[in-house]
């Protein structure tokens, strides 16, 4: 793996085993015997900024980054969460200290890990308490509005960092090939995908479609009920489900790629947030990522079998949703 | 002088549309349907049949992921589509009314069932290449004025040719009705009707060629469509 292209998420991934959950992942988490969504229940999340630099990045220009990247956020039009920057702190974005911090820290140990979140969570909702982020300033890092050759952006790291902070987990919109050391990103189309685009560049700093229909997800707002829909299905193999496919949805007007997982043993899948049309929808298995960065070790995913598409054109409605889309793989 | 020079406009006016009326010059008096004078203001039309629409293209599009620095140049391509309505035949009902023996105005209904194909190509971790589909509900309901040449009719009269145009609205119910798109449309031909039969209420047939110019409907886009429909219908003039 590319030294520094690591994301890490500390959170528990969602390992919905019980039942389909929408638009790629959402984090979750075991609330007795039902999985239920993280996701932050009082607004505004009010964070602090660790007062801490590093190489050439003030932490007032940390601040300015990730304000920037909580606003791009917060202007999804279907979607309604808010944040407030209360202040700088002394302390680490550390967990247990009862505020949600997020900052430069020195973690050399990590050494591909360009930023990370961890939560603190109501065990008997799901409701975030605390969320911290910390950067990890063993990489350069730059705050250039057009990018530094050799620096990662601030900002572009923040936005895929806070993502998480909102209840997010990894997309797999994204196709990465195997060098020397791990994998490199050739292109990705979410700035939820795990490993992040190569240093230098800012391309990171913009939400893409799955992004924003995950948000919608977690955040609805009246925008996201009325004006967009679903599909969902199964995916088999020889008649039995298939865990952990990722589906594609592809909007034949707008272009724009929406993906998500077949989530139970029985292969149920759920993409939502999409607008209203037709779509080409395409399966392939989880080959461009390490399984762990998006699901629980413990789960059966299963990536045998080849990538395909469904033989129907699916039409998303309005407000609605279309159901019982079947695709039917088979193994490689 | 100004009064003079009005009288010349009038009588220009006059001389064009006598040269107008005399374009079919065999005098439609001699050959205005055998046996009686009809149509005339008042008659009605009744006709149905099928009608066959022409397909078109309804564009191309890339799935493609932003490139990461170093990797190449431009997007990453996905897979490809390549979308396409496929030529349709349907039912046509029509009713009209004579508001002269030459002039009809009448309104239509058009119901077909045509499908939406896409081919998805060009995967980029070789998916077969498939041709995905979906059949639409189709109804068009419009209106038109038609003028019956009946200067340039023929067969003793039976064989009238006209021409028409007209507009209305259209109506893409996809599959399961689940999601309805409309749209409108205009549209400009012509055509023949023969008549048999020399009594008050004639049986003949129909024949319709037109240009169809669609908007909306399940392209969802307002690009205008152009395409062509032929129709040939039973007819009944009472």
């Amino acid at each position: 793996m590319k030294r520094g292209a690591a994301v890490l998420l500390t959170a528990a991934l969602v390992a919905v085993s019980s039942a389909p959950t929408a638009a790629y992942l959402k984090l979750g988490t075991r609330v007795g015997t039902r999985t239920v969504t993280l996701k932050w229940t009082q607004f505004p999340i009010r964070y602090f900024v660790t007062d801490r630099g590093t190489t050439g990045v003030t932490s007032t220009q940390v601040q300015q980054a990730v304000q920037a990247a909580f606003s791009t956020w917060e202007a999804v039009p279907s979607a309604t969460m808010s944040s407030q920057f209360v202040g700088f702190t002394l302390a680490n974005p550390v967990r247990g200290d009862g505020a949600t911090v997020l900052g430069f820290q020195s973690r050399p140990d990590l050494e591909r890990t360009l930023g990370a979140t961890s939560f603190i969570i109501d065990s008997t909702t799901g409701a975030v308490i605390e969320s911290d982020i910390f950067f990890n300033t063993a990489f350069p890092w730059s705050v250039s509005a057009q990018g530094d050759t050799g620096f990662f952006d601030l900002q572009s790291i923040a936005l895929h960092e806070i993502g998480h902070l909102l209840g997010l987990a990894h997309s797999a919109m994204g196709e990465t090939e195997l060098r020397a050391g791990g994998r490199r990103v050739i292109a990705a189309e979410a700035v939820m995908f795990p490993i992040a685009f190569s240093a230098g560049t800012i391309l990171g700093r913009s939400l893409r479609a799955d992004d924003i229909a995950g948000i919608g997800d977690i955040y609805p707002n009246a925008t996201y009920t009325r004006n967009t829909g679903s599909i969902s299905g199964k995916v088999t193999k020889s008649g039995t489900g298939v865990l952990g496919a990722h589906v594609i949805a592809f909007d034949l007007r707008t272009e724009k790629l929406v993906g998500g997982f077949s989530l139970t043993d029985d292969g149920s899948f759920v993409i939502a947030g999409l607008d209203p049309g037709p779509y080409a929808v395409r399966v392939e298995p989880l080959d461009d990522g390490d399984i762990e960065s998006f699901f629980d070790a413990t789960l059966n995913v299963d990536v045998n079998f080849r990538a395909q598409f469904y033989d129907k054109i699916v039409v998303v409605p309005k407000g609605g949703g279309t159901s019982g889309v079947e695709l039917k793989v088979v193994a490689k | 002088m100004i009064r003079h020079t009005r009288m010349v406009r009038w009588l220009d006016v006059a001389s064009f549309l006598v040269l107008l009326w005399s374009f079919f010059p065999a005098v439609a008096t001699a050959q205005v349907y055998i046996g009686r004078d009809i149509p005339h203001r008042g008659n009605l039309e009744i006709s149905g049949g099928a009608a066959w629409s022409g397909g078109y293209d309804l564009g191309s599009a890339s799935a493609e992921e932003t490139r990461n620095t170093g990797t190449g140049t431009g997007p990453f391509v996905l897979f490809s589509t390549d979308s396409e309505a496929e030529p349709s035949v349907g039912l046509q009902g029509r009713l009209g009314v004579f508001l002269a023996s030459s002039v009809s105005i009448e309104g239509g209904v058009y119901v077909a069932r045509p499908d939406i194909s896409t081919r998805l190509s060009g995967d980029a971790e070789s998916a077969p290449d498939l041709t995905a589909t979906e059949t639409l509900t189709r109804l068009v309901i419009d209106g038109s004025v038609l003028f019956h040449l009946t200067g340039a009719s023929f067969g003793q009269g039976r064989g009238v040719p006209f021409v028409l145009g007209g507009g209305g609205y259209l109506r893409d119910a996809h599959e399961k009705n689940e999601v309805i798109e409309t749209g409108h449309e205009v549209h400009v031909g012509g055509g023949l009707h023969y008549w048999f039969g020399q009594g008050k209420h004639r049986v003949g047939v129909r024949a319709d060629a037109a240009v169809s110019w669609r908007t909306g409907g399940a392209d969802g886009v307002d690009t205008t469509r152009t395409m062509p429909m032929v129709a040939g219908s039973i007819a009944y003039l009472f």
